[in-house]
């Protein structure tokens, strides 16, 4: 869980291009939009197109686009729990 | 009703942005296949998580038109119309590749919504949070003259408005390897110095983005004024541009003497050129010729460079010995005629006359 957790803060960081910060600063149970790292909607489809190509995790409503996205530990947890099935 | 030019901001291969002004040392490329740009310190214009999402020219407008508010002291324009010939291809190239690589599945947002010819204008309106006219011009070679003549109308219909006038076009790898095989490009690496020192056919390729603050009322610190614009579409042979540029100088408002220096567009295209040359021993045999493209390469808006280019020769009263086509002393320089043909296609003319 750990190692994917640290590999998602590198992939969110390239993907969303977010050039002055470190995996270190993402807290991995803050809320990734909003508040927290402030995040916003175009970024939101940037990660659900990440998880789908990279972890073949496809989101298909806005209600569980919600609960997937809502920190770097839940989009671990998801990817894991869709592995396993 | 005149038109000033009250601020500028541009980004060029040359060390424009922060100096100003016409940079003391020119840069010379010594094995250039093409030139870029010298990018602006963009964290001191744009918001961090702004910046992160633009591409390189979205970047470099969005800085341009700061700085030309600056320029000008205005924190609001009236108005914003931007020209590009080629608009976002870097965010294109981004979006078409992900086509394909992905065949048509999980493409990245991000580069659409980027990839539009406006997105420029609405990236500065958006920094700016202005709610005000926005347009983007896109037609080749005329898409900095059809932004400008926009803008010009846009003043008379509301005097005393100030508003951005950009003109913009990037380029990239790929973009260069398409127009290499249309043979628009020298084959071979050349130095930007001696651009008109090359036999064969092609030119040069470049970039760059330039705004400017135009307004109808001197703030007593504006540059130069727009005194006329006109274009031609395909003209027949060179004698109708002559005669067209007759008629554009003989229009009311443009002055009896004629204009004290020509800005050309020569390119380095012996092909090309020819046109400014009879031009010249045709119509203004007397007067002396500068020229711009060596500084900051071909493209579909360098019109823009050169209407920079004249605004601060006319602000300074002083010629850059680098753009003289041949050494002559500067005497006063009241009136500029721009002149500028892309691929022989778009002409434009611009009459830049002293305030």
């Amino acid at each position: 869980m750990e190692e994917l957790i640290q590999n998602l803060k590198h992939e969110i960081i390239e993907s969303l291009n977010l050039e002055d910060m470190t995996p270190d600063q993402i807290e991995s149970d803050t809320p990734l939009f909003v508040e927290g790292l402030g995040l916003d909607s175009i970024d939101a489809l940037e990660l659900i197109v990440l998880l789908e190509k990279k972890y073949g995790l496809k989101i298909d409503t806005a209600e569980e686009g919600k609960k997937v996205l809502y920190s770097v530990r839940t989009m671990a947890e998801n990817i894991i729990r869709h592995r396993n099935q | 009703m005149k038109i000033y030019i009250k601020g500028t901001g541009i980004v060029s291969p040359q060390e424009t942005f922060l100096a100003g002004d016409f940079p003391d040392e020119v840069i010379e490329y010594r094995e250039a296949r093409y030139l870029k740009c010298i990018e602006p310190p963009y964290r001191e214009f744009i918001d961090p998580m702004t910046v992160r999402r633009m591409s390189r020219i979205v970047r470099m407008g969005v800085c341009a038109a700061k700085k030309c508010m600056q320029d000008a002291r205005i924190s609001m324009p009236d108005a914003i119309i931007t020209g590009t010939g080629l608009g976002c291809i870097e965010d294109t190239e981004k979006f078409l590749s992900s086509m394909i690589r992905n065949e048509e599945r999980l493409l990245n947002p991000t580069p659409f919504i980027q990839s539009t010819h406006n997105t420029i204008s609405s990236a500065i309106a958006l920094a700016i949070k202005c709610h005000n006219y926005n347009s983007t011009y896109v037609h080749r070679g005329f898409s900095f003259d059809n932004a400008l003549q926009d803008g010009i109308l846009f003043l008379h219909e509301n005097p005393g408005s100030n508003i951005l006038v950009g003109g913009l076009d990037e380029i990239t790898d790929h973009s260069y390897m398409i127009t290499s095989r249309m043979g628009l490009w020298k084959r071979q690496s050349v130095n930007n110095l001696s651009l008109l020192e090359y036999d064969d056919r092609g030119s040069l390729p470049g970039e760059g983005v330039a705004f400017f603050t135009l307004g109808t009322v001197n703030n007593n610190n504006a540059y130069a004024r727009i005194r006329a614009t006109d274009i031609q579409y395909k003209p027949e042979n060179p004698e109708s541009v002559c005669l067209k540029l007759s008629r554009f100088l003989a229009d009311p408002g443009a002055d009896e003497t004629g204009p004290d220096l020509l800005l050309l567009g020569l390119n380095g295209d012996p092909h090309s050129d020819s046109i400014y040359y009879h031009l010249h021993n045709k119509l203004f045999k007397d007067r002396h010729i500068v020229y711009y493209k060596h500084l900051c390469g071909e493209y579909d808006t360098s019109v823009s460079f050169a209407l920079w280019l004249a605004a601060m020769i006319i602000k300074r009263q002083k010629v850059p010995d680098v753009i003289k086509l041949k050494p002559f002393e500067t005497g006063e320089i009241k009136n500029i005629l721009i002149y500028n043909h892309v691929r022989g296609i778009n002409h434009s003319f611009l009459l830049i006359t002293r305030c």
